[in-house]
């Protein structure tokens, strides 16, 4: 007999309260999961439109709410092409639109068609529109396949039915499920003239990435600059407030789950003080008492959090399912979210059993053994 | 048979052992004297309330004196730093009620005493099924104690106390719920200990019968050690 198997047994033995606190596990790593995978997911789709021009790094507006909302003018798209160090900078408008049910979301991007290529864009049908075209679109493969639109078909978009005059591939999934627009089309209906959203920019060979950006970054503070999805947030304010209240919603599932977890181990611990008193009177330190108590809650820490983890996939599953999130929500099942909902579930156990396992160690093995 | 015999190195000394509950308001031990030498088979007996579960509670390092000294074999118990480590290695323990686990088996009662000793994993379950073949259990070992007779389960609490080989036995009220016949039983299996393993018994009972199957007979009446 181990310590482990005791308490294997123990559990076993009370097994009502330990499926109630196994489910009560279960209950927070869930929300911390399906919070994490949910504003994973949020956080990669909107930091997906950054992987498709193919740059070395993008420079968007300091201090916007969202990404989408950035604005630069020509004044600093030049500012950025004459920066020392920049080969290419190209300058394009993103915005989204709900093209249908299936497509709430439909990224749209307006790009000077001189800029395609630079921008990583190989144009697979058909032609490129024109410059100035009021009416032309070119459709991503993947998009068009969605559709099920090929060049010559009409695609309403944009505040107009445009003519598809092309197919094209960026090789990034995100850009392939888009539409590309002539960029003074795109600010026309947009009302900014002259403005993009976000500049694309490549280094020119022998120069480093990170000191271009920094020195952009000096000379120009109302801008900021994006090299990796994990530095999103610093372009996009919305992130950094869905990021805190994940880790707010995770403390507040820590806290909660402890106080359960505490309260139905008091509990137990109140039923069994006769035993904890025997295992005192015949020689069992404070230290192996708490290490047994806490052990038992570990081991249901871990069915719990298994438990949630899986219980998280079918509620994130339902979720994308319903009509009002269908092609919003992207769940994003990353190790750091399985990480967290497993930080969850062990920080609970510990947080929770800690203060009864100290109780019941500390108990005077008289007065615990005469305990009726 | 009161005379303590003369030993060298006794094994329970104590000396003006005082122990007040209550705020002082109940004298529960005033004054014990006592000694012990190894080998002997002593019952401590008296009254409800004249302190001899407080005399044992103290003697096991359940519990510290207010004032006095206790010595145990070597240990000063008044000055003693790890008491778990006492009663691990140095005392064996049985209730009046047999504080078995009724989750685990009867074999299982017996090895969980010797979690964190010295001895090794791999020789605990067979050495708690030795001591279940000495009090006449080898046969139940699978069992779990609501499958037993009480006499059954106080001999199972015997060979816990002894998984540690402790040199002393300490035993509060052990027979009081048994059956006559599990009473002369469970002295037989005192007797035997003393003899056979020459460990120190010192038996708590109110019971005058059972008194009379020790070596000696220490009387205490309102926290004292009387006539003894």
């Amino acid at each position: 007999m181990t310590l482990f198997t005791l308490a294997v047994g123990n559990l076993r033995a009370k097994k009502a309260r330990s499926a109630g606190i196994a489910f009560a596990v279960a209950l927070a790593v869930m929300t911390v999961v399906t919070l994490s995978v949910v504003s994973s997911g949020l956080e990669q789709a909107a930091a997906a439109v950054l992987t498709i021009g193919k740059a070395d790094f993008t420079v968007a507006q300091k201090g916007v709410s969202d990404i989408i909302y950035s604005s630069l003018d020509d004044r600093q798209v030049a500012a950025v092409q004459e920066s020392p160090g920049v080969e290419s900078a190209v300058g394009v408008l993103v915005e989204t639109e709900r093209i249908d049910a299936a497509n709430p979301l439909f990224i749209e991007i307006g790009i000077q068609p001189g800029d395609l290529s630079a921008f990583g864009v190989s144009v697979i049908a058909g032609r490129a529109y024109g410059a100035d075209a009021a009416d032309e679109v070119m459709l991503g493969w993947q998009a068009a396949r969605d559709l099920g639109l090929h060049v010559g078909d009409r695609f309403r978009a944009n505040g107009t039915t445009n003519t598809v005059v092309g197919i094209y591939s960026t090789g990034i999934s995100y850009g392939d499920l888009g539409a590309m627009f002539p960029l003074p089309a795109i600010q026309a209906y947009n009302r900014v003239p002259g403005s993009v959203t976000l500049v694309f920019v490549k280094v020119a060979s022998g120069y480093s990435v990170v000191k271009v950006q920094a020195a952009l970054e000096s000379a120009h503070p109302e801008l900021t600059t994006i090299r990796t999805a994990s530095e999103f947030g610093r372009a996009d304010r919305n992130i950094v407030f869905l990021r805190a209240a994940v880790t707010g919603s995770t403390i507040l599932a820590l806290l909660i789950g402890a106080i359960i977890v505490g309260n139905t181990m008091l509990l137990s611990l109140f039923e069994r003080t006769r035993e904890f008193g025997l295992l005192r009177a015949i020689g069992w330190s404070r230290g192996r008492v708490v290490t047994l108590v806490v052990s038992e809650s570990l081991l249901l820490a871990v069915l719990g959090s298994s438990l949630g983890v899986a219980l998280s996939y079918l509620v994130t599953f339902a979720l994308e399912s319903l009509p009002q999130l269908h092609g919003v929500l992207h769940a994003s099942f990353s190790e750091g979210a399985l990480l967290r909902g497993l930080v969850v579930g062990m920080g609970m156990a510990v947080l929770g059993s800690l203060y009864p396992a100290i109780r019941a160690a500390s108990l005077t093995p008289v007065k615990a053994l005469s305990h009726e | 048979m009161n005379e303590p015999p003369a030993h060298p190195t006794p094994m329970i000394e104590t000396h003006d052992v005082v122990k007040v509950y209550a705020d002082g308001k109940v004298r529960a031990l005033d004054g014990v004297d006592l000694t012990v030498g190894p080998g002997e088979f002593v019952a401590v007996t008296g009254p409800s309330g004249c302190g001899k579960s407080t005399l044992l509670g103290l003697l096991a390092a359940l519990d510290t004196p207010d004032s006095g000294t206790i010595r145990v074999g070597s240990h000063d118990l008044v000055r003693l730093q790890d008491s778990d480590r006492f009663r691990r290695q140095a005392v064996g323990l049985v209730f009046q009620l047999h504080n078995l686990l009724p989750r685990l088996t009867v074999l299982e009662n017996v090895e969980i005493a010797m979690m964190g000793s010295d001895r090794p994993r791999g020789d605990r379950a067979g050495h708690a099924a030795r001591l279940l073949e000495g009090v006449g259990l080898g046969a139940m070992a699978d069992r779990r104690p609501p499958q037993l007779s009480g006499g059954e389960r106080q001999r199972v609490a015997v060979a816990r106390a002894l998984a540690n080989d402790p040199p002393l036995l300490l035993a509060d009220e052990p027979t009081g719920s048994l059956d006559s016949r599990s009473v002369a039983t469970v002295l037989a299996l005192f007797e035997g200990l003393r003899a056979d393993r020459g460990v120190t018994v010192v038996l708590v009972t109110h019971d005058g019968d059972v008194a009379a199957a020790a070596d000696r007979i220490i009387p205490m009446l309102d926290g004292r050690v009387v006539g003894a």
